[in-house]
């Protein structure tokens, strides 16, 4: 099967600082991707190459066997590019109804089309108002429809939650889990939280470099439990997690969460006997998850 | 017919953008506004300069005094056309017409570059189709609002007289041909100078500053160097002199000239939008 997205030898300069260097990865077509870094890791560079809006200085990067801007990716590959704006002359429905058109529709079909990715992002209401009488979150949510329109088999959403209240960016998250069966999608984040909820490979870029690229699967879960106490002192929980069998390492990874490491194979249900423990010690917990979380597989690799 | 199919989308989406144009001209308020200013500004031309100056090409003593001044220039043709409001109506739009573009064709991307509008475009059309679409889009809008304005100085013709000849209608068609091809350069520049900016202001200023400048160095080489003064008769309205001792279809004769100086600004262009990182 031919990768979705493929990058060969990737490096983008703007003067002379090196934003991509040298960036190789490729990735097939699936679970959403997320693509992570801190600031200024290339992160929106990357997706603008992606999307045709800049082209690499070196190297080579395809998109469903194509390269970013070419026509026979319009329509194939929605996108959700940082800080664009709608034209704050047309109403909503006009202006996706045009782009629907654009992607060879029909009048007819076109105006179905944007009511339908209008009605997705819960915006249907709003069809004949302007871009500029929406509040953050909603155009945010429209950016995101513009992206849905048709039937795109990429989608590529560059920081869709940033700015957003807590609501809002939890909308995005249930509407991006629901069209993830349709189409891939590659999402770039600061939030490790719910990259870590929604994604099936991560792309980790730090300083212009691809660190790590790394599929999010039950294997690497198996043998790590995480626990958010509500209180408790950390010597003694500490401790006292280290003498819970099966367990053979123990660490706090910050206040009242901690790490631990168990045999998988051995003791299966070390998890109830973490449980058992708790119990018995009378500490009340907020989560025990299987796994690390995204945070501490990244940045376990990333800091050696 | 599978490799013609993305070329045929691309020409769809070439006429939906300029249609997209035109709407923005008479569905949205920025275009009311725009409309709004053309009307006023056609009444105080017409009531004022274009009435007056019909009174008077019609006073036989001012016919001779001023047939002496444009055969002195060789523009005695200005007179000769149907009715003295098309004559009137002629110089003034061959002057202002092409500044009056330097304006109203000035954000044919600029603003859509700056607000990322143009992002949303490129995820389902070509860079070639934008621009060349957003041009023919200001064109047909010109055209459109040049026909109106001819279609205003016949009725205030007809009003005088009552009736119109079929030679008034005539040349009334010839002189809207004549000034879009006289706006056609001025519209591609913009276009090419939209590319280059991030606003409508911007590209006004690059399109005068920057036009001055190259005039500015030809005059001071030419100085030097006289027979670098040939190069004067190919900057843009060079031909008006010449259009304007014409009369008639032979007035297209030298249409040329701004039909070259258009492709060349729209070769630019659209080299420079190829390359545009948005």
């Amino acid at each position: 099967m031919s990768a979705l997205i493929q990058a060969t030898n990737l490096s983008k300069s703007f003067g002379s600082k090196l934003v991509l260097d040298n960036i190789n990865f490729e990735v097939a077509a699936g679970e959403p991707i997320a693509l992570i870094g801190p600031n200024g890791a290339g992160k929106t560079t990357l997706f603008s190459i992606m999307c045709g809006y800049l082209k690499p200085d070196t190297g080579d990067l395809k998109l469903l066997g194509q390269t970013p801007g070419s026509s026979a990716l319009f329509g194939k590959v929605g996108a959700l590019p940082q800080d664009a704006l709608f034209d704050p002359n047309f109403s909503l429905l006009n202006q996706l109804s045009f782009y629907a058109q654009l992607q060879g529709m029909n009048k007819a079909q076109a105006h179905a089309d944007a009511m339908r990715v209008l009605t997705l992002v819960d915006l249907a209401d709003c069809a004949k108002q302007k871009a500029t009488s929406l509040s953050h979150g909603m155009k945010k949510r429209l950016s995101i429809a513009q992206a849905l329109l048709g039937e795109p088999e990429l989608v590529l959403l560059d920081e869709p939650t940033a700015g957003l209240d807590p609501m809002n960016a939890l909308q995005i998250r249930q509407l991006i889990a629901k069209m993830a069966e349709q189409a891939t999608f590659v999402i770039s984040s600061h939030n490790l939280f719910e990259l870590e909820k929604l994604c099936g490979t991560i792309l980790y870029l730090e300083h212009g470099k691809l660190v790590q690229q790394r599929t999010l699967t039950t294997k690497i879960h198996q043998g790590f439990l995480t626990l958010t106490l509500e209180q408790g002192d950390a010597t003694q929980v500490l401790k006292e997690l280290a003498l819970v069998s099966g367990v053979h390492k123990v660490d706090s990874a910050q206040k009242n969460e901690y790490l631990i490491w168990f045999d998988a194979d051995l003791a299966p249900d070390t998890d109830l006997a973490v449980l058992q423990m708790l119990r018995t010690h009378g500490w009340r917990y907020k989560s025990l998850q299987h796994g690390q979380s995204l945070e501490q597989q990244l940045f376990a690799v990333a800091n050696g | 017919m599978a490799a013609l199919a993305p070329a045929l989308n691309q020409v769809r989406n070439l006429w939906l953008i300029s249609r997209f144009e035109i709407l923005r001209l008479f569905a949205s308020p920025r275009g009311w506004f725009a409309l709004t200013a053309f009307v006023i500004i056609w009444y105080v031309l017409l009531r004022y300069p274009i009435f007056q100056a019909s009174a008077g090409i019609q006073d036989p003593e001012i016919q001779r005094i001023l047939g002496g001044m444009f055969g002195m220039a060789g523009m005695y043709n200005i007179l000769n056309w149907p009715l003295p409001e098309l004559s009137a109506y002629w110089v003034m739009c061959v002057v202002l017409l092409p500044i009056c573009t330097l304006f109203f064709a000035a954000d044919q991307t600029s603003s859509d570059r700056a607000r990322g509008t143009l992002r949303y475009l490129m995820l389902r059309t070509s860079r070639d189709s934008v621009f060349f679409g957003r041009f023919l889009g200001q064109m047909l809008i010109q055209s459109i609002l040049i026909s109106l304005s001819i279609a205003a100085t016949l009725a205030m013709a007809w009003w005088r007289l009552g009736s119109l000849s079929a030679g008034a209608l005539e040349a009334a068609v010839i002189m809207v041909i004549n000034l879009v091809i006289i706006i056609a350069p001025y519209t591609a520049l913009m276009a090419m100078c939209s590319v280059l900016v991030k606003s409508s202001r911007m590209a006004i200023s690059l399109a005068v500053v920057g036009s001055g400048i190259v005039l500015g160095l030809l005059g001071w080489a030419a100085w030097y160097l006289p027979v670098l003064q040939e190069l004067m008769a190919f900057v843009p309205s060079a031909q008006i002199p010449q259009v304007l001792s014409q009369h008639g279809w032979s007035t297209l004769q030298f249409s040329g000239l701004p039909l070259a100086q258009t492709a060349v600004f729209l070769l630019i262009g659209r080299q420079i939008m190829q390359g545009k990182s948005l």
